[in-house]
């Protein structure tokens, strides 16, 4: 058990790290492809800088389709779609970590496996010894909303049905 | 009619009448498998008339085929004797589906909170394909991150999903990724193809009541719902996913919000096992994603809506 402890700490160390890393602070992430950065959120506004494929960037907020970010001395927005998005320290934790034990608990990263003890799960062993529930699913089904209930919530919030074409599959699949 | 004969059209009658799920014309199935076998020792000229007197001949009789396929397990023959599955037959199969997922994992005691997602979860419903099926919408009581559709209507979101959810927009990603698969069948599809396989089994021939008919169907518990959909089927459902959110006037960014999130800020992996072994990663969604929605949604107005997220009590 002794010998176990320096690395359990580790892995506590680990743990406070990435709480830390959650509760705010700053969050990074990776330019996925080249982007410009742009002065607002939208196109056509005013050009402030470039992004590489690889970047490292701070992330400050999002809207939308876009990402307030910090990159190469520039504050300004590019595509959420251009973006990996990681907590700072979160993917070294993985990296060096998790390629090892990740393996042989089946999860990523050390710092991790502590957090979920006793945590309600739901495996595919549990989905596969389900019993049917009738009292749930009556319960279940007697929540359903009608559609008339659903348009009007929906207008109270200002939705309006738009008129949206499909995507088509950007690998040419079978349609 | 000789005996042969009755007990066939019993056999069939016999499906219809207990409205089983029977998705497959067993025996068109039998003669696509069998009865090449039986037909060598029957005599050529008695040939029906029609397909469906065909049917009703229960393996006795075939129609004329090639000779040279009559040995060979004939796919393509299979397949024709698949026959729509009815909406009602496709209800009892989600809901049987459904009251297992809801055994493991109830619903979340808040009734604000369900009627709330609900009506969210209409409203997209009411957008699709499938506008007219009663759809039944749920957080369920599970800190794992994911969501489930199950044929019919059922749609199923965690707690620890829904927990990290940041706007309405984003519960509308996840439900309309949900609704996508309803609207395309993608899990039906999948229990018809397993039919197929396993059909010398035999499985849905004897005269049982409905829900051990529908059970059998759907193997033990909710199963179908670990065992995931192909990598194709995912991607589908995310583009259409997209669209549906969008058509209900949300901002499109709502599911490409939710897959960034879960990629990169999860930090109990354990509770993203599933959802990893049964989706493609997160990172691979969004970047496929991202390669269908390109520009398409610059000028795309919609609503976030963070305000009127419920949050659970």
């Amino acid at each position: 058990m002794t010998r176990l402890t320096p690395w359990l700490a580790a892995a506590g160390m680990a743990a406070a790290m990435l709480m830390s890393g959650a509760s705010g602070a700053q969050e990074i992430g990776t330019a996925l492809k080249p982007d410009e950065i742009k002065a607002e959120p939208f196109k056509d506004a005013k050009t402030l800088g470039k992004v590489a494929k690889g970047d490292r960037l701070e992330i400050v907020a999002r809207q939308s389709g876009w990402l307030q970010v910090k990159a190469g001395g520039k504050k300004g927005w590019v595509r959420l779609l251009s973006v990996r998005r990681g907590q700072a320290g979160q993917t070294n934790v993985a990296q060096e970590v998790g390629g090892v034990a990740g393996v042989a608990t089946g999860r990523t990263g050390t710092g991790q496996v502590v957090s979920t003890t006793g945590v309600r799960g739901l495996d595919a062993e549990e989905l596969k010894a389900a019993k049917f529930d009738e009292k749930q699913i009556a319960r279940a089904e007697s929540l359903a909303a009608s559609s008339e209930d659903a348009r009007k919530f929906a207008g109270q919030g200002g939705l309006a049905a738009q008129q949206i074409k499909s995507l088509p599959d950007p690998r040419g699949g079978a349609q | 009619m000789n005996a042969r004969q009755v007990r066939g059209l019993l056999l069939i009658l016999g499906i219809s009448l207990t409205g089983s799920v029977a998705a497959i014309d067993l025996d068109e199935l039998r003669r696509a498998i069998e009865g090449p076998k039986k037909e060598k020792k029957q005599e050529k000229t008695e040939q029906p008339a029609t397909k469906k007197d065909a049917a009703k001949d229960a393996g006795a009789a075939t129609p004329a085929t090639e000779p040279k396929k009559k040995d060979k397990f004939d796919l393509g023959k299979v397949l024709s004797a698949v026959r729509q599955i009815s909406v009602e037959e496709e209800i009892e199969i989600g809901r049987q589906i459904s009251g297992n997922l809801l055994g493991a994992a109830p619903l979340v005691a808040d009734g604000a909170l369900q009627a709330y997602v609900n009506r969210v979860g209409r409203w997209i419903a009411s957008q699709s394909g499938r506008s007219d099926l009663k759809w039944t919408f749920g957080v369920i009581d599970s800190d794992d991150i994911n969501a489930f559709a199950a044929p019919g209507g059922y749609i199923f979101i965690t707690k620890g999903l829904y927990a990290r959810l940041q706007d309405e927009a984003q519960l509308a990603g996840v439900l309309a990724h949900e609704i996508a698969h309803v609207q395309e069948k993608h899990h039906l599809k999948v229990l018809q193809k397993q039919q197929l396989m396993s059909v010398g089994s035999d499985a849905l021939s004897r005269k049982i009541k409905g829900q051990e008919v529908v059970q059998k169907l759907i193997g033990s518990g909710a199963e179908i719902l670990a065992r995931g959909l192909d990598k194709t089927a995912e991607f589908e459902a995310d583009r259409i996913g997209v669209v549906l959110a969008a058509r209900a006037g949300y901002d499109a960014f709502g599911l490409p919000a939710v897959l960034q999130d879960i990629g990169a800020n999860t930090q109990d992996a354990g509770s993203v096992a599933l959802l990893f072994k049964t989706h493609p990663h997160p990172d691979e969604r969004l970047s496929v994603l991202g390669d269908a929605m390109g520009q398409r949604f610059d000028d795309v107005k919609g609503k976030a809506l963070p305000e009127r997220l419920v949050r659970m009590r």
